[in-house]
């Protein structure tokens, strides 16, 4: 009965004046999956990004033996880790879509690619901090007022990074 | 219409900028009384620099034919302000606001105006944080407002 149904569905719609395309006002389920708007793929970025900071962050840490640096650097650490869950918070993306493009270009830094370890100055960090800071401005221009203001607010968090790291 | 109402926060948001350096002038003026040597000859400094930041918000509110905000005879303080760590609290306090105030450009369709009030909230989040002794994670995001007058 159902089979003999779907099967009259065009015949009915023929006779209704009505192409099948007009009687499904959905996405097509064959076109695949729609395009990411810019605000995500901004958020993408910036959450990458940030990925990043926090794993130059622990590599700085790890290799650094003076007790009042890595304290320091672990408060600076802990600010970028609120940035982060912020960030992911704002970013809904489809069912099986990763909340960063890359999955986190940090590992790119070389983290895992070699046993070696990565030895992450202080003026490594301040220079990523001042970058950061300059990325998160230069992209306030496309985005929409209310992700504009968090991203200005971590770029001024950033900022004061790199006072605190000697900048 | 829609480029009116626009126009009209661009304008909204420069005064409370504006009103935010005023309360920050005023608050120094508080501050440096009760800060010793090395406090208040930063204070001197954060406090010449927004006066630099008065006038050009001013002339900026003018170019848009508005009149710039006047800056009130007095403004409560937040708390009592007696000696000089809370005289440091007090001048944190007033970056806090400034800060929070340039937020409010941030949010503007402006696209230079944006980054005007982006750059403004770093250098108020930087002497916010000398002043304080450390930073925050969200800048303006969790800061009080300025002084009310």
């Amino acid at each position: 009965m159902l089979l003999a149904s779907a099967a009259a569905l065009p015949l009915l719609l023929g006779t209704a004046g009505c192409r099948s395309s007009d009687a499904f006002t959905g996405p097509d389920p064959l076109a695949g999956r729609p395009p990411l708007g810019h605000d995500v793929l901004t958020l993408q970025a910036v959450i990458a990004a940030e990925e990043n900071m926090i794993d130059l962050y622990r590599m700085a840490i790890s290799g650094d033996s003076r007790p009042s640096q890595a304290r320091t650097l672990r408060a600076l650490l802990a600010q970028h880790q609120q940035h982060l869950v912020r960030l992911k918070a704002r970013l809904i993306v489809p069912p099986g879509t990763s909340a960063s493009p890359t999955g986190g270009p940090g590992r790119q830094a070389g983290a895992g690619a070699s046993t070696a370890p990565v030895r992450v100055t202080t003026s490594r960090l301040r220079a990523a901090e001042r970058a950061s800071a300059a990325d998160l401005v230069r992209r306030l221009a496309t985005v929409p007022p209310a992700l504009a203001q968090l991203l200005a607010s971590i770029a001024a968090s950033d900022a004061t990074h790199v006072t605190v790291l000697g900048g | 219409m829609a480029e009116t109402a626009g126009a009209a926060g661009t304008v909204a948001a420069l005064q409370a900028a504006l009103a935010a350096e005023h309360a920050a002038i005023f608050g120094y003026g508080v501050a440096g009384a009760h800060l010793t040597r090395s406090g208040q000859a930063a204070a001197e400094q954060d406090w010449t620099g927004h006066n630099k930041a008065r006038d050009t918000l001013a002339a900026m509110i003018s170019a848009r034919g508005a009149v710039p905000t006047a800056a009130q005879a007095s403004y409560q303080l937040p708390f009592r302000v007696h000696d000089a760590p809370s005289a440091i609290r007090l001048a944190a306090y007033l970056e806090d606001g400034v800060t929070r105030a340039y937020l409010g450009l941030v949010a503007v369709s402006d696209q230079r105006l944006r980054r005007f009030g982006a750059m403004a909230m770093q250098d108020a989040a930087q002497r916010a944080a000398s002043w304080r002794g450390s930073t925050q994670a969200f800048p303006g995001l969790t800061s009080p407002g300025s002084l009310a007058p």
